[in-house]
């Protein structure tokens, strides 16, 4: 049998970066399509002692998949679904090849056509019982659309209603994985704990890997830093979020849920910031079971109102109301419709006490309607991104600075002050949104040079102390990748980061594989 | 000025979706919604409303579940909503549709001018507008884009001719028809999904319209609808591998398949 590694020519220049914009070095890349192909990639990368870094939709901007030398193993060919699975509760999950990407994932479930060449009789009788069922919905939406469903998993991605449903860990029920030297791990949740902080981990070949994880508490908040660890923990959850360090994730089982009957969204307005920070917490405190809770900062709101008056594109954006300094978007899930009327008009009375007016409002009760509000989401990340692009031709070191951290509930106030004091001290530009109802705000600062750009990684390392201090995560949902190693080693410190890179070697001795993600190889 | 929007319930989606066991027609339950043109058609009434004073009325025939179309309607800016209602209604093709909202337009009252969607996106056909107009004996102008003034009795418009743009105008009252480049139509706030709820809303039957049933619903219409059914349609992507020559060789294989 051949070798699948590939010279990595100019023609396969895209594969040495993602959405992070920098840009790494390989000199093979693999494009396996079969669990077997990734084991013979691996195997041979462990033989040879030729570093892997393994690759998605190279949509995340933590550069987690941007390759530090050594051989590429792209697994955006791997497209398929492998099967169905009709669950007790009436549910039902679906088995994927990681390279499947999140919008036709939604395309599939929406429109009940999956490709089900050769799925075996099990999986065909439950997918005859998805067809029948009613509608169903994979709930995380990170806002990129063109993740696939291996990096979600490996990096644990959100969105915002995750604010609702949980992250992606939430809703994935079995794994398949290759390690580095080949061997084959397979892990349904609820089946395999640690014992303490010990564990052991058979594989598929009848080997088992023991081990002991690091000894560091998480943050009670939305979290996606470093490895998952707990005492007694579901030993699945130490390959979700695990940045491409432990193993090749061969296979997700990606559980669907009931598609509510209604979607509402509303987009309230408001003169002030604080007004808006007082009507997130009135949300959270008093409208129960609110899918997501988003925030949009008047720099934010100003970009919108420059796009949609100056840009064709954007003209369709629904129109921000005149002295708006803030936005606060609510997205309502209901199977009955009175019920969802009354926590509407429930949303109308806390935005008028807490300074806004009903007039001030967008409701989205119409899917043409809720696409727009998601439009509106989207075009304030796809505006900066496109302002950061201008930028970069000015100078080349520029890129955006987006914080990705979350503080308990109680600190959403306080950090919301921290990142005020520290923007209004340094006098850089910034536009901040993202998902107030977890307390987790994406500060992006927009540099205007290179000197802004140092000055904010500066402040932005300033921040993951401060949030580290309140009891916060430095990363909460794109991971750590390479961008933020640094910030790990605030959050968690030098002896849990040995923890951390002890535990890797259990699953790859060498230290190949997603070489210098969440902390560097040592002795660099 | 009284305007007249006229809406029509659609289905939220144009895919059809068959079980893969037994073959038939999947009915997905998802919510039905206003036919988008007739949404620029209410962004459009309002707007004038707003500018000019006066008042909106929104109509249509169909199901009694089309009321919640009516108040969203209404949500939007519409000031009063009529549902034509009845089981004699249904089954209509579009002429025995347009007797139907033109007796119920007149019971509604004077108006100044009615506005369409150019046409429904089930149906297609883009004939409700016009033959209203002709039921109601005012002239009619169809897929306006633009219009320009409404004053002394005449109403100016831009549409798309046959040979491109073109100024139109029309006295009093009149029907458009109108396309999705008019507006960009705007989201309820708040106040306006409350007022929804209490606006006035009158429902009317077969009985409380001047029409004569046999000219309503399934009895009334010309069109018989003999067979509908999902066109076939087979689609297989199929990546050829190997040099050119064994790709080549693939190819010519699956050519010779299909012809043969």
């Amino acid at each position: 049998m051949g070798s699948l590694l590939r010279e990595l020519t100019g023609e396969y220049e895209a594969y040495l970066r993602d959405e992070s914009h920098t840009v790494g070095r390989a000199d093979w890349i693999a494009f396996p399509r079969t669990e077997e192909e990734v084991a013979r990639v691996l195997r041979e990368a462990w033989e040879r002692d030729i570093p892997v870094t393994l690759q998605g939709g190279r949509t995340g901007i933590s550069a987690g998949c941007v390759p530090h030398g050594g051989v590429v193993v792209s697994l955006s060919r791997m497209t398929r679904a492998e099967g169905c699975r009709a669950l007790d509760d009436g549910r039902f999950s679906f088995l994927l090849q990681p390279g499947v990407v999140l919008s036709e994932l939604g395309k599939w479930v929406e429109s009940k056509r999956f490709d089900t060449r050769g799925w075996d009789g099990e999986s065909l009788a439950a997918y005859g019982g998805f067809c029948r069922a009613g509608e169903f919905f994979f709930s995380p939406d990170p806002t990129e659309r063109s993740a696939c469903i291996g990096g979600m998993a490996a990096c644990n991605a959100s969105g915002a209603r995750s604010y609702c449903y949980g992250p992606v860990r939430d809703h994935i029920l079995s794994l398949r994985a290759v390690l580095m030297d080949g061997r084959t791990v397979a892990l349904r949740r609820g089946e395999r704990f640690a014992r303490g902080l010990d564990f052991e981990l058979p594989c598929e070949d009848g080997s088992v890997l023991r081990g002991r994880l690091p000894g560091y508490a998480m943050p009670a908040t939305k979290n996606t830093s470093g490895y998952y660890c707990a005492p007694d923990m579901d030993l699945m959850d130490l390959f979700i979020g695990s940045d491409g360090t432990l193993a090749a994730l061969t296979q997700v089982e990606a559980a669907l849920l009931p598609l509510p009957a209604f979607q509402w969204c509303v987009n309230a307005y408001f003169m002030e910031e604080g007004q808006a920070i007082a009507f997130v917490k009135a949300v959270r405190d008093s409208v129960p079971k609110a899918a997501a809770i988003e925030y949009f900062d008047g720099d934010a709101l100003n970009i919108l109102r420059r796009q949609r008056a100056e840009n064709p594109a954007f003209a369709a954006l629904p129109p921000v109301p005149d002295g708006a300094a803030a936005a606060v978007c609510v997205e309502l899930h209901d199977d009955d419709r009175a019920s969802i009327q009354e926590r509407l008009f429930r949303l109308g009375e806390q935005l008028t006490a807490a300074g806004g007016r009903e007039e001030n409002t967008q409701v989205a009760r119409t899917a043409a309607d809720v696409a727009a509000l998601k439009f509106f989401r989207h075009a304030v990340p796809e505006s900066v991104n496109m302002l950061i692009a201008q930028r970069k031709k000015l100078d080349p070191v520029i890129t955006k600075l987006g914080t990705d951290m979350a503080v308990p509930d109680d600190r959403l106030e306080e950090v919301v002050a921290l990142y005020r004091r520290g923007l209004a001290e340094t006098g850089l530009q910034s536009a901040v949104w993202g998902h107030a109802g977890n307390n987790h705000l994406h500060v992006n600062i927009l540099p205007r040079n290179g000197d802004d750009y140092r000055r904010g990684k500066a402040l932005y390392a300033d921040w993951a102390r401060a949030v580290t201090g309140m009891g916060g995560a430095v990363s909460s949902e794109h991971a750590v990748g390479k961008a933020k190693a640094d910030f790990l080693e605030i959050m968690y410190g030098p002896e849990h980061i040995a923890g951390m890179r002890a535990l890797k070697r259990v699953f790859d001795p060498k230290g190949l594989l997603g070489q210098d993600n969440l902390f560097t190889k040592e002795g660099n | 000025m009284r305007i007249v929007v006229c809406i029509k319930q659609v289905p939220s989606t144009n895919e059809v979706r068959l079980d893969p066991e037994t073959h038939t027609i999947l009915r997905d339950g998802r919510q039905s919604v206003v036919n988008p043109f007739d949404a620029h058609a209410i962004e459009e009434a309002v707007r004038w409303k707003e500018a000019r004073g006066g008042s909106v009325l929104a109509v249509s025939m169909g199901i009694p579940a089309v009321e919640e179309l009516l108040r969203d309607a209404l949500a939007r800016g519409a000031d009063e909503a009529v549902l034509l209602t009845d089981r004699a209604f249904a089954g209509a093709d579009t002429l025995a549709t347009s007797r139907t909202l033109a007796a119920g337009i007149r019971r509604a009252g004077p108006f100044d001018l009615i506005l369409c969607g150019k046409m429904a996106v089930d149906g297609d056909t883009a004939q409700i507008g016009p033959e209203l107009a002709e039921q109601l004996g005012i002239p009619h102008l169809t897929d306006v884009d633009a219009i320009l003034s409404v004053e002394e009795g005449r109403v100016t418009v831009s549409r798309r001719g046959e040979n491109g743009p073109e100024t139109a105008q029309a006295a009093l009252p009149a029907l458009l028809t109108l396309t999705r480049e008019i507006n960009v139509p705007r989201m309820p706030d708040l106040t306006g999904v409350r007022r929804s709820l209490t606006a006035p809303f009158v429902r009317w039957g077969a009985d409380d319209l001047d029409v004569d049933p046999a000219r309503c619903g399934l009895k009334g219409s010309p069109t018989q609808v003999v067979r509908t059914f999902v066109p076939r349609r087979e689609r297989e992507t199929v990546f050829l591998e190997g040099a050119p020559a064994q790709q080549a060789a693939q190819m010519l294989e699956i050519v010779r398949e299909v012809l043969s």
